[in-house]
């Protein structure tokens, strides 16, 4: 199951891209041949809880999740399987926040935290000292990096052993799907994203690579 | 000005846009903070020495030109066209006498309220291709007559 | 609408306030050096001939012209206090009827939303203005929501 587990859409302050028109451009994607089976949106300091993409997602036959994408002391993270409980624990919108209570937050309530982008000059993970022997995944291929940020992100995620998963950070309709994570299991909704990283069977790809015939 | 004439019905989900290649030089930024006076003095914009002591490596385009080059990628698209809404995301500085990339994408298509509209994806890349500037662009395309 | 950092410290009274920002006479040369400046190639913001054959009767300014008004120095000082570099983060135009010249432009700011985020240059915190622009007749021109970045001059 090909999933890109890293997006925003116009909810994000920075994003021009609204998720029916991301729902669109996968058909698009589709008819040229690629396989991508959904995305998840993962807005920036917030959840949105009161957005329901079910009807969307049924018409357009595309798995549409949400998560979150958070501003940390340790650079950005990743969150799936947002409850109402994390939300209550953790301030979404405070960029000073701690990203290892985050990702025990996110253990606690049943959701996941990784580090996104985790080579990124500035704002990846690569760049703080801590242990990170709580962490479960990190995302190894990003489809927003800039040169050299790739190899940084794989370097650290080698290092410590973590899966890598893949999403494309898109901004713009046309990025969603430039990369992605490949999933052993099959995937409905957020409490099986969270079971399926927390598993690690999965790996990141790039668009190209999932293209049919 | 490309003189091709498009039509909504020629157009699809997909279709590119240029790509087109820009250089912009010392001269036009200074015509253009000029433009609704003779004189300004000198700024980020104009001034080496006035950019690298605001910490910038260089003099940058001003994000407002940024906004109107990115624009003239559609305006210049064909005389069929009419750009509606352009809104952009200035992601790094982009500097004078280097060149740019201007490319968009043809993203979605429908009738708004009796107007047949196109929405595009559109971006300013350096020689690296770092994506600068990045937008959507809402364009009110003609349709063919009869 | 504003995030709870505490450290945004700014003048708060300002939000969603009404600021008259002045007004602008377009000259036929204002239009054409703006044109010109950035590139345009289609007649009809250059070229008299073609703008008189035009629906308009005249020449009429590229659709982003209003930009070329976009000061930050024309806008009351909002007091933020944070970051020593402040740079044009991003800015959406709708241009909703033609700008010809010897128009009478008459624009009106307010100040929308103040928050805070990170990324490749450190804490950035972001401030964002909406600005309507009319015309002598009271008609509008434009829609503009411009977005300023503060930040440390030297990222870390």
């Amino acid at each position: 199951m090909y999933l890109d587990l890293h997006s925003h859409s116009v909810s994000s302050d920075d994003s021009r891209a609204t998720v029916e028109q991301y729902a669109k451009w996968v058909g698009v994607l589709r008819g040229k041949g690629f396989q991508i089976d959904g995305f998840v949106l993962t807005e920036h300091r917030k959840f949105d809880f009161d957005q329901d993409y079910s009807a969307l997602s049924a018409d357009s036959n595309v798995l549409i999740l949400k998560g979150s994408e958070l501003d940390t002391n340790f650079g950005h993270f990743l969150v799936y399987g947002v409850t109402e409980k994390l939300t209550d624990r953790v301030n979404f919108s405070d960029v000073h926040m701690d990203g290892l209570e985050l990702v025990a937050a996110a253990a606690d309530t049943g959701a996941v935290a990784i580090p996104a982008h985790p080579g990124r000059f500035g704002i990846g993970l690569c760049e703080f000292e801590g242990d990170y022997s709580v962490l479960h995944a990190g995302e190894r291929f990003n489809g927003s990096n800039r040169p050299g940020e790739q190899e940084r992100a794989e370097e650290f995620l080698s290092g410590l052993n973590l899966a890598g998963t893949g999403g494309s950070d898109a901004h713009l309709v046309s990025a969603i799907g430039k990369c992605m994570t490949r999933f052993e299991g099959s995937i409905s909704d957020e409490t099986e994203l969270v079971r399926e990283i927390k598993g690690g069977a999965f790996s990141p790809v790039w668009l190209d690579d999932t293209q049919q015939g | 000005m490309n003189d091709t004439e498009l039509y909504y019905e020629d157009l699809d989900l997909g279709d590119e846009i240029g790509p087109v290649g820009r250089v912009v030089t010392d001269e036009q930024v200074i015509e253009f903070v000029t433009v609704s006076r003779d004189e300004v003095g000198p700024s980020r914009f104009t001034s080496a020495e006035v950019a690298k002591s605001e910490g910038l490596p260089n003099p940058i385009v001003p994000g407002a030109m940024n906004i109107a080059i990115m624009s003239q990628l559609i305006t210049g698209w064909s005389p069929t066209v009419t750009l509606r809404k352009l809104d952009c995301v200035f992601r790094g500085l982009v500097p004078h006498n280097k060149p740019l990339t201007l490319k968009g994408l043809v993203t979605d298509k429908d009738i708004v309220d009796g107007s047949p509209r196109l929405e595009c994806d559109v971006t300013m890349e350096n020689e690296e291709g770092t994506p600068l500037v990045i937008g959507k662009a809402t364009v009110i395309v003609r349709m063919r007559e009869g | 609408m504003t995030n709870e950092d505490p450290d945004l410290k700014f003048d708060r009274s300002l939000l969603g306030a009404e600021q008259d920002m002045g007004s602008v006479q377009v000259t036929r040369e204002m239009i054409v050096r703006f044109a010109r400046s950035t590139g345009e190639t289609n007649p009809i913001y250059f070229d008299d001939e073609a703008g008189k054959k035009s629906e308009h009767g005249s020449i009429i300014a590229p659709p982003t012209f209003c930009n070329s008004f976009v000061n930050g120095g024309t806008r009351p000082d909002i007091g933020l206090e944070f970051g020593d570099l402040s740079l044009f983060a991003g800015q959406s135009i709708e241009s909703l009827a033609p700008v010809k010249p010897n128009d009478s432009l008459h624009a009106s700011t307010k100040l929308k939303e103040v928050y805070a985020k990170t990324g490749r240059s450190g804490k950035m915190v972001f401030t964002v203005w909406q600005t309507s622009f009319k015309n002598q007749d009271g008609g509008t021109v434009a829609l503009v929501e411009e977005s300023f970045v503060s930040r440390k001059r030297t990222p870390r």
